[in-house]
């Protein structure tokens, strides 16, 4: 029996119920940092409002911990696996590919990291042929960059591979024509798929 | 006749160039996230928002209003081809969608709900030009106690209506009431809850970044979930006797399109209500009520037009608090009202008096959208179900990039971006134990202005909680609130009520 089948939903419910009442309480201790007293005569603490929150917050946790031990709630009697192992592969390997996706964008910025989030992703969970995929990866960071940075005007991070788009707004905010613009553009995004296709043909 | 005059200026706002083409773009948009299963009018909003900052506040508002609108019509959509329903709000399309379609009346089932979807959101708009003046005009009276006792009521519907788990859902409005007072004190100016001296935390927690996380990744993760099974799409003629068939068959509808278009639409009212338990009352009453109700079920149309002309209506009826209340009636309004505040705007009643433009043309341009949704959902069917086929293992890593750059723009902070995540994994477990995850959305959007409103009314009142409860002095917020706590203990009346009567 793998560890996601032994994990039951009455497990996660206890588990998770624990772990809000836990932070419940840290946030009582961190909104206590501020004054947390209110009277007619002075002011309402900084604190006052978190802290009366977090504690509602506390004693709701304590209530389902409470009717999970009664036997209360649909989940305190529940004993089937909290997640599907099928289901957990999808889940996990999302999460994960995710989180390593956002460190990547701190370092790498964020059109390179979608590039191989993109690859890896497709890669892992569809059937699509390797053309496809490099071509998806290549051509939504080129549409996400026209979007955002040309359109909206919105930089997005960049990273170490900031000075690769010196260039890229030479042209953009350059003497260049709104035509030869459209033609960059135009030519830009189709360019993986032609390099794609091209390789294609001629590498075997 | 001022309101009529007012309604023909709104609809000429929404007919100029860029609002229009934003119109019909936000129909299309809202036609596909309804009808993908996963996406639904509140991701579809949450995750273009931050797209929206590019035009003027009353192109953004058009544009958002028609993916809630088209949403609505898309659902159907997935709930009849595939059965699987393409948001929430079209669980109660399935019932009878789907068996038509195995019957082989696919066609039959998409028009009844496109010709509902029309009929629903005809009614309820004009219901929501009749009601929005007045009840403007009423509020424009309320000062901070009343706003405060009008919030509190809206926190209170959760506990008494939402039919979920009382400590799990009080719990989910505490965590966002506490995660909107993240930040500067707004009265004092000192930071509150700055975690491990992070300065992220210093502005405070964007309400996007908790709808994103929670309805972007975490309804993702979801989805991923539930879906790792191959779905069955229905065989499906489109052609003009087939249409003309289906039309034939609404014929037996009208008592349903009644119930549907007038109870989606004040149930949309209420703000833990919107459109899913509009969508399966209308349902359940239409069939109670139905002299064949014993054919509910098996493929009838009746059972198709009533959901889907109430979810339609009461999203309009959702706006009709948003708009003139500032008080947000399902989870896509709250994600609306905190784009208002976004493009800055405020809320509530004033709008009508000094943005009439933007409330107008918002107005005008429901009917508009509900208009072209109909013609464009019945003519780009085929393409629908073309969509439809997209894998989700395409769909998904798209989503998620959507949700990584839309997280990122409003603040460019990556620390934001972390917050996203953490909160859509948070979402996800919670929602799997049952936690309703909505209030909390609400409450990151309410909380602010219910803390702004509760410490203005304390200052009026010397520090006195009596404000809110005097009659003689404040008779409305009296009235809301006694009504707010009445709903509060509601759920814990019930219970010993029927105890009581069982012994007696």
């Amino acid at each position: 029996m793998s560890i996601v089948t032994k994990f039951t939903v009455r497990r996660a419910e206890i588990t998770v119920a624990v772990i809000l009442a836990l932070c419940s309480v840290a946030l009582m201790w961190k909104s206590a940092q501020n004054r947390i007293t209110w009277s007619a005569e002075e002011n309402m603490g900084a604190g006052f409002i978190p802290f009366y929150l977090s504690l509602g917050m506390f004693i709701c946790t304590v209530i389902t911990i409470i009717k999970f031990f009664l036997k209360r709630s649909l989940q305190s009697t529940n004993n089937e696996p909290f997640i599907d192992p099928e289901a957990f592969k999808f889940v996990s390997v999302t999460i994960i590919s995710l989180v390593v996706l956002v460190f990547a964008i701190g370092y790498l910025g964020i059109y390179f990291s979608l590039i191989f989030f993109l690859a890896f992703y497709l890669k892992y969970f569809s059937e699509k042929s390797n053309s496809f995929i490099l071509i998806f990866s290549l051509t939504t960071p080129i549409l996400t960059f026209l979007f955002f940075e040309w359109l909206l005007k919105i930089p997005l991070p960049q990273g170490i591979s900031e000075p690769l788009f010196y260039p890229v707004y030479d042209v953009m905010y350059g003497s260049s024509s709104l035509f030869m613009i459209w033609i960059y553009i135009i030519a830009t995004v189709l360019s993986p798929s032609v390099l794609v296709l091209l390789a294609n043909r001629f590498i075997k | 006749m001022e309101t009529f005059t007012l309604l023909l200026q709104g609809m000429a706002t929404s007919f100029e160039f860029l609002n229009l083409g934003l119109l019909i773009f936000g129909c299309l948009i809202g036609l596909f996230v309804g009808a993908m299963p996963g996406l639904g009018s509140v991701n579809g909003v949450a995750i273009l928002i931050p797209i929206t900052f590019i035009v003027p506040p009353t192109a953004a508002i058009i544009f958002l209003a028609a993916v809630y609108y088209g949403a609505m019509y898309g659902g159907a959509i997935s709930s009849v081809m595939l059965g699987i329903p393409g948001a929430s709000t079209a669980v109660a399309t399935v019932f009878d969608g789907r068996p038509l379609a195995v019957k082989g009346e696919a066609m039959t089932a998409l028009t009844a709900a496109a010709v509902g979807s029309f009929v629903g959101g005809t009614v309820s708009v004009i219901l929501f030009t009749l009601f929005a003046p007045p009840l403007a005009e009423v509020a424009l009276r309320f000062n901070a106690p009343e706003t405060f006792a009008l919030m509190v009521m809206a926190f209170a519907t959760f506990v008494g209506l939402g039919g979920d788990d009382i400590p799990k859902t009080i719990f989910s409005i505490l965590i966002g009431l506490v995660l909107s007072t993240i930040g500067l004190d707004l009265i004092t100016g000192k930071p509150r809850l700055i975690f491990f001296g992070i300065p992220g935390f210093l502005h405070g927690i964007n309400f996007l970044v908790l709808a994103i996380g929670i309805y972007g990744i975490g309804e993702m993760l979801w989805t991923l979930e539930e879906t790792k099974g191959k779905v069955q799409m229905s065989k499906l003629s489109v052609n003009m006797k087939e249409i003309g068939k289906a039309f034939s068959a609404l014929k037996k509808t009208f008592m349903a399109m009644n119930i549907g278009s007038f109870l989606g639409f004040f149930v949309g009212i209420l703000p833990a209500a919107g459109a899913t338990p509009a969508s399966l009352m209308s349902y359940g009453i239409t069939k109670q009520l139905s002299r064949n109700s014993k054919e509910f079920g098996s493929g009838v149309p009746a059972g198709v037009v009533a959901p889907e002309c109430a979810n339609n209506s009461a999203s309009t009826g959702s706006m009709l608090p948003m708009l003139t209340l500032g008080i947000p009636g399902s989870p896509t309004t709250a994600i609306l009202l905190g784009g208002m505040i976004l493009w800055g705007l405020t809320p509530g009643p004033l709008l009508f008096t000094q943005q009439p433009e933007f409330v107008w043309g918002l107005i005008g341009s429901l009917y508009i959208a509900n208009f072209f949704t109909l013609v464009l959902n019945i003519a780009l069917i085929p393409a629908f179900l073309m969509v439809l086929r997209i894998p989700f293992a395409i769909l998904a890593p798209v989503i998620f990039v959507l949700c990584v750059t839309g997280g990122y723009a409003p603040t460019q902070s990556l620390h934001d971006v972390w917050l996203m995540l953490l909160f859509g994994f948070g979402g996800y477990m919670l929602r799997k134990l049952d936690y309703p995850v909505a209030p909390a959305v609400l409450s990151i959007v309410l909380g602010p202005l219910a803390e702004k409103a509760m410490r203005q009314s304390l200052i009026l009142s010397d520090g006195s909680m009596g404000i809110f409860f005097d009659f003689s002095s404040k008779p409305i917020a009296a009235t809301i609130m006694y009504i707010a706590i009445v709903l509060l203990i509601m759920p814990a009346i019930g219970p010993l009520y029927r105890k009581f009567f069982k012994k007696a």
